[in-house]
């Protein structure tokens, strides 16, 4: 691993050198929201910015995606994949985004992997960014993450203050370090100590503690308990959780057709949503919203767990800041592990 | 070199369809590239996504023999969008494969076993290639007896009525049942539902697989008559339909608790299923 430091009037400059070999994909402001998208000027980038609403899997697996074009005629049929994956940098993905990727990673990447998706993470930087407030909503390190380390980036930056403490963590992202040694000054003494002063500052911030020790246990024997019917009395089923959800992959697949032409589509969907599960015979394996809203809390927090070993919730709290009834998934947790079995 | 993608379907051609019954006809199909045609092998049980384009994609069994190299089939009932503008499409049109998808009945575990296939109505197309697996001469020595029960409601609702009553009863080793719901002109075999036909037939459940697809009513009640006969949850595997979109494990859709039915399943043993949440 390279260490450096970055003093923070240069990250202009580190970013348009970034920008001559690459798409730079940055957060940026669009009203009062981040979001994440390609930038034309370095200086768009607004680097302390408060977490984006839509979380950045959208560079990854956008919203909507045209996935081949097709024409057909009696004789001919003619089918024209469309794979986009300039080479880029994704700048400033929080640590909870960061183990985000690592949860599509299982699902997109498993064999046969999903070739837009794999092309774009294959020809993308990741340059994470350390958190350096805690949200109200957040609760990662109930994950083992902490809003201070950059697993699964390629270089990672923490603010200490008038400098930025640069992490080259994989080949790839030391070659972009070494490569301008005049950006640099090397790493001072003491920063370890600080680190973890502002970690231990950051996590005592959190509003709300979380433990999710013997969780999918403990939801496998509720399954059928009250709770969910309750709990789905108040959801509206609008799927804005899902939406803002760096994790969820749900997707549907829909043709945008012209005549004899036309572009096969793919869209993020929502297992909230009654028509999801619909069969064309009429039957709905869930029918009803606790079965669906049920779905969703265990596939974040067991079933992703069962099927690929990494939790499907990074505890990013978008869900919590954002649904519109306040069903918090925090809480979710501390009642389902203190419900009796 | 040009890398698989695997939502991307493979051209091909319809080059015949058989009307089966009144809403289900079946199409088979060829791969336009002959190498991908030469190269496509499937099991008893796989299915795949048939495209037609500007419509939509919709998942379907592959009820052609996997012995079969020169063409696979699909039967396919008139449902929904997808499904009436494939029933629409006449022989030379192009529509798009890709497969073949999730698993397959236990064919290895069953070698050297009877096999009893219980099938209603278009029931019977994941479990048509199972039987002509089993009795295609390279395979035929390595399974014992197979007992064919199929019904529908009208004899009009019988799908592949040349190997139901040609091609399997004069197998060696095979022997059909066919029943329909209600008494008919001209029907001269037996009337009544499934599972009163196999309380009457009463197969025996030693060194047996039970493989059994239809309306579920029908699977509901079979399954009470097989456990009275003294068939084990273990031995007996059905297929198991959800909305799907992908195929592939991606999508999100056709899970039934941490199980994907378009990669674990279609195939499920019974035992296995009672361990699921009954989301399906
Ligand atoms: C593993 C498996 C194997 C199968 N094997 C066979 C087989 O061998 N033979 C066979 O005939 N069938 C089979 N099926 C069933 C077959 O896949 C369905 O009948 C088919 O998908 C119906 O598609 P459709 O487009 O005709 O109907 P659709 O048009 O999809 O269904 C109609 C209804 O679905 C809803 N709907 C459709 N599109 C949307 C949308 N975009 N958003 C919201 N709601 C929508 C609408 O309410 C509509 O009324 C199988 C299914 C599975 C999963
Ligand atoms: S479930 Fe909620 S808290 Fe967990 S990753 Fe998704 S949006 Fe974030
Ligand atoms: S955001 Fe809230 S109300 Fe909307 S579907 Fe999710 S839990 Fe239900
Ligand atoms: S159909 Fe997409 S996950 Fe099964």
């Amino acid at each position: 691993m390279v260490l450096k430091l970055l003093k923070k009037e240069r990250l202009l400059s580190f970013l348009e050198r970034l920008m001559q070999k690459f798409l730079l994909v940055a957060p940026v402001r669009e009203g009062n929201l981040t979001v994440y998208r390609p930038v034309k000027a370095a200086a768009e980038v607004a680097v302390d910015a408060p977490k984006s609403v839509v979380p950045p899997k959208e560079w990854f697996f956008p919203q909507t995606e045209e996935i081949y074009r097709y024409a057909t005629s009696k004789e001919n049929l003619v089918l024209e994949e469309n794979v986009l994956a300039p080479p880029a940098v994704l700048f400033g993905v929080r640590p909870c985004d960061l183990r985000s990727f690592q949860v599509l990673d299982a699902v997109f990447l498993q064999e046969p992997a999903d070739r837009y998706y794999a092309a774009r993470r294959e020809n993308t930087l990741l340059i994470g960014m350390s958190c350096n407030t805690a949200c109200p909503e957040c609760f990662c390190t109930a994950y083992g993450i902490s809003p201070l380390k950059g697993t699964g980036a390629d270089i990672h930056l923490t603010d200490i203050g008038t400098a930025y403490l640069v992490e080259a963590l994989t080949p790839k992202g030391e070659e972009i370090v070494l490569q301008d040694p005049e950006f640099y000054e090397e790493k001072v003494a003491g920063i370890d100590e600080a680190l973890r002063a502002k970690e231990q500052a950051l996590t005592a911030e959190f509003a709300v503690q979380v433990a999710v020790t013997d969780l999918p246990a403990k939801m496998a024997a509720l399954f059928n308990h009250p709770y969910w019917e309750e709990l789905s009395r108040r959801c509206l089923g609008c799927g804005i959780c899902t939406y803002v959800c760096p994790t969820c992959h749900c997707f549907d697949i829909t043709d945008e057709n012209r005549g004899n032409t036309g572009k096969r589509l793919r869209c993020w969907d929502a297992c909230l949503f009654r028509d999801y599960t619909l069969h064309t015979s009429g039957h709905n394996p869930r029918h009803a919203l606790h079965q669906r809203l049920r779905n969703r809390f265990f596939h974040k927090l067991k079933y992703n767990l069962d099927r690929y070993g990494i939790e499907g919730c990074v505890g990013c709290g978008r869900c919590v800041a954002l649904c519109p009834v306040n069903i918090d998934i925090r809480e979710v947790i501390a009642t389902v592990r203190g419900l009796q079995v | 070199m040009k890398v698989a993608n695997p939502l991307l379907p493979q051209p091909a051609t319809i080059i015949d369809i058989i009307q089966e019954t009144g809403d289900v006809k079946t199409f088979r199909v060829v791969l336009d590239d002959p190498d991908a045609m030469a190269a496509w092998r499937h099991r008893p049980g796989q299915t795949a996504m048939v495209s037609v384009f500007g419509v939509g994609e919709a998942m379907f069994c592959l009820a052609s023999s996997p012995t079969s190299r020169d063409w696979i089939e699909f039967s396919i009932r008139r449902a929904g969008k997808v499904t009436t503008a494939i029933h629409q499409l006449e022989p030379g049109a192009k529509i798009g494969v890709r497969g073949p998808y999730g698993n397959s009945f236990p064919v290895e575990a069953m070698r050297g076993n009877d096999l009893l296939v219980i099938g209603g109505g278009i029931g019977l197309a994941p479990l048509r290639p199972l039987v002509n697996f089993m009795i295609a001469p390279e395979n035929r020595k390595d399974y014992g007896n197979i007992e064919i029960i199929y019904g529908a409601r009208s004899y009009g609702d019988l799908c592949y009525k040349e190997e139901v009553f040609r091609t399997w009863p004069e197998t060696p080793g095979v022997t059909v049942w066919t029943t329909i719901d209600a008494p008919e002109e001209g029907w001269e075999g037996h009337v009544g539902f499934v599972p009163a036909y196999v309380a009457e037939i009463k197969p025996a459940p030693e060194n047996k697989f039970v493989a059994i697809c239809g309306p579920p009513v029908m699977i509901k009640f079979t399954l009470k008559e097989l456990e009275k006969l003294g068939f084990k949850e273990e031995q007996i595997y059905t297929t198991l339909e959800m909305r799907m979109k992908c195929g592939i494990g991606k999508c999100g859709r056709c899970n039934i608790g941490a199980k994907f039915v378009c990669r674990d399943g279609p195939v499920f043993n019974l035992a296995a299923l009672k361990e699921l949440p009954p989301e399906y």
